[in-house]
């Protein structure tokens, strides 16, 4: 996976083609929705809830399957080869909930060995645990103790750990305190110089005008919105997004 | 793959606190199950004992065998103080008689009441109640928790196959949660040595069995539960629809079934059996009596002989009219019984935890069979002791009918019978090949309920919503 790093990719390394989620009540949750996220660019969909970013994050990690249209993780299409498309990517939810009766250096242990990575040491555990920001003294704690924030840093541990050259994040920030949120960011800025291709789901307009390559707004299951970053440089973001909102405009088809 | 989920189910449980709560609540009921049968044991062997040697004790100073009042005893069994099964509620004795109806009398239970109010600790409870309810505590919210928790989501953000990992659930719940328990078990099993219980080479292979089918029936509520844990969207809601299906398995079913089976096959109740057998025998007492007038001796000079044969030849005659009216009676209640007892037995099985049971006390020698097998040696010993009494009499006793004694030794003292010559009566408890081919049908149902709700809990599993 790391040669996947070092060489410049052509082709994205995640993308949503068409993608259409049709609930079998009848709910339209995603409607033809296409974006590209390339090597070493963070993607931002902002929205509100119901919007359908967590949808489509779990479309990309297949935890289910579109009712037409397709993701791809280093151009392999998701619900076509789920198990070799996951080996590219890692995951931070919202509310990283590990194990509770794990403690931190445990939880990395089970869920990098998940991810295929076998052959790292607790010494690896734990650098990976200080870059983060989690003290060390917190390292051989119960999770069932730790803070939000705490638990967040375990989670993007996990994610580095894994070392794939994707990663989505599922309003991440959502609930951090400030310097927590800052120290998030900045880690994120770290990842995608190393090459990462990250995907975020946020809230948070301002972080994602600050760190994103492209912002997506999405409203109703639409991508209503899709600008770079040099695009937004002189635009005031938070009036876009309460124009889109309230579905004022829409360009994206 | 499926090592690393095992370990990790491992180390989750075992390294919780409510493991280890719940651990030290059942190595100790383990403990105490295994010390109390064992002392008990010992209690119903002195019992034992005392009764044999009193009864040998009632026939010193005697010197007619017809005198006596000799009863056989029904030894305690090892493995009937860890699975008691009805043999507390079987008559532990009976009195001999060269002929007649035996009667089991004097059971633990009859004797010692407050027992029978709540009933011993032993094997089939703990099974039955405490772990599968600790089964039950571990594993109702072993898909839904995950997902509540949140880490569902996270552990399918990598390539883990969905059948690796609902199998990896179960084996890993079920190695940690079945291996610290055989720690306790062994222990039991050295206080049963200690505690100097003679268990026999059979006796341990159908221990381990009982064991081993426990653990089929904790597996089953492993099964269960992370089946429930799949269909139901919270965990609260699963445990309830667990603590239900608990009761239904453990109490209701059980108990419904007893209840249909003695409604739906009539078996006469005993005192309607004995009112028909006493009217029977008084009919044939008048009979004998009315019979006595026809007597004429031939010679008038051997009276007395000729009349003990008299008198004999018609006892003969009696009790096997007797006999064959008891027999037939005793027969047809006994068919009655024992479809009723079918019935029963098969409607419980739809329970696993009845399977248990009902497998549990044929290793242990303690289910319905006890009382047949019982009666089964005492009807043969009763044989021998009639036999025993015509050599040593030329007659025997029993069977409701009078007997004249007249001696003919003026005041000359007849010799002290020696109670040494009497036949011991031994009784055998079921063989381990007779104990595993009753217990086998209810060892392969709880295997059936296992790979059914196993199978259930895998192919819901695929189709789960892991959002």
């Amino acid at each position: 996976m790391n040669t996947i790093l070092n060489e410049k990719k052509e082709f994205p390394m995640l993308e949503a083609v068409n993608l259409t989620k049709k609930y079998e009540d009848g709910l339209l949750a995603l409607d033809n929705v296409n974006f590209k996220v390339h090597q070493g660019e963070i993607y931002a969909m902002l929205g509100g809830n119901g919007a359908g970013k967590t949808t489509t994050i779990n479309i990309f990690l297949n935890l289910i399957e579109p009712t037409s249209g397709e993701t791809k993780i280093n151009g392999i299409v998701t619900h076509v080869q789920p198990l070799e498309a996951k080996k590219y990517v890692s995951f931070v939810s919202e509310n990283v909930m590990l194990y509770p009766e794990f403690t931190a250096l445990q939880n990395l242990d089970f869920f990098t060995r998940l991810g295929g990575k076998t052959n790292l040491t607790k010494d690896d555990y734990r650098q990976v645990l200080l870059r983060v920001g989690l003290q060390e003294d917190a390292h051989n704690k119960k999770l069932k103790g730790f803070s939000k924030g705490m638990r967040q840093k375990s989670g993007i541990a996990i994610a580095i750990l894994k070392n794939s050259p994707t990663i989505l994040l599922d309003e991440p920030t959502s609930g951090l305190d400030p310097k927590a949120g800052l120290e998030f960011m900045t880690l994120l800025d770290e990842l995608r110089d190393e090459g990462k291709s990250i995907l975020m789901s946020t809230h948070d307009i301002f972080r994602a005008k600050e760190i994103a390559n492209t912002i997506g707004i999405m409203n109703n299951g639409k991508l209503v919105m899709q600008r770079s970053k040099a695009e937004l440089e002189n635009a005031d973001l938070e009036k876009l997004y309460v124009e889109y909102m309230a579905g004022y405009m829409e360009e994206v088809a | 793959m499926l090592s690393l989920l095992i370990k990790k189910e491992l180390k989750e449980i075992i390294g919780s606190s409510k493991f280890v709560y719940s651990f030290a609540v059942s190595a100790l009921l383990i403990l105490i199950t295994f010390y109390v049968g064992a002392k008990n044991y010992q209690i119903n062997k002195s019992q034992y004992d005392a009764a044999v040697a009193e009864n040998i004790r009632s026939m010193s100073g005697v010197t007619d065998w017809r005198m006596i009042n000799h009863k056989i005893f029904l030894p305690p069994l090892p493995l009937a103080s860890l699975v008691s099964g009805i043999s507390n509620d079987v008559g532990r004795n009976i009195g001999m008689q060269g002929r007649g109806e035996l009667i089991a009398k004097d059971s633990k239970y009859n004797e010692e009441p407050i027992f029978a109010v709540f009933r011993f600790l032993d094997l089939n409870f703990l099974f039955q109640i405490i772990l599968s309810l600790f089964a039950i505590l571990f594993c109702y919210n072993a898909i839904n928790g995950e997902k509540e928790r949140g880490t569902l989501r996270l552990v399918f953000s990598n390539a883990i196959p969905r059948d690796t990992f609902i199998l990896g659930k179960v084996l890993g719940s079920t190695i940690a949660l079945i291996l610290p328990l055989l720690v306790p078990m062994l222990v039991g099993f050295l206080l049963l040595l200690v505690l100097g219980v003679p268990m026999s080479f059979e006796d341990w292979m159908k221990l381990f069995l009982i064991i081993v089918t426990g653990f089929l029936l904790f597996s089953v509520f492993i099964n269960l539960s992370v089946f429930v844990s799949i269909i139901t969207k919270n965990s609260s809601t699963s445990f309830l629809l667990l603590l239900v299906t608990w009761i239904f398995f453990v109490l209701v079913i059980p108990k419904t079934s007893v209840l249909i089976a003695g409604r739906a096959v009539n078996v006469p109740l005993i005192d309607e059996l004995n009112t028909k057998k006493n009217q029977f025998s008084m009919q044939l007492n008048r009979e004998h009596f009315n019979s006595l007038s026809g007597f004429r001796p031939a010679n008038k000079d051997n009276f007395m002989q000729e009349f003990q044969q008299f008198m004999e030849k018609n006892n003969q005659a009696r009790d096997e009219k007797t006999k064959s009216f008891n027999e037939k009676l005793n027969r047809e209640r006994i068919n009655r019984q024992e479809v009723q007892q079918a019935v029963a037995l098969n409607l419980a099985r739809i329970s696993p935890s009845a399977s248990f049971s009902l497998a549990a006390s044929s290793f242990a020698g303690t289910s319905l069979n006890l009382v047949s097998n019982y009666r089964e040696q005492a009807d043969n010993y009763q044989k021998q002791f009639a036999k025993f009494q015509q050599e040593k009499t030329g007659m025997t006793t029993g069977g409701g009918g009078m007997m004249f004694v007249i001696r003919t030794d003026g005041d000359k003292k007849p010799p002290e019978i020696n109670p040494a010559e009497l036949p011991k009566f031994e009784f055998k408890p079921a063989t381990f090949s007779a104990a595993l081919g009753s217990g086998l049908i209810d060892i392969g149902l709880l295997v059936v309920f296992n790979i059914i709700f196993f199978a259930a809990a895998y192919l819901r599993f695929l189709k789960f919503d892991l959002r």
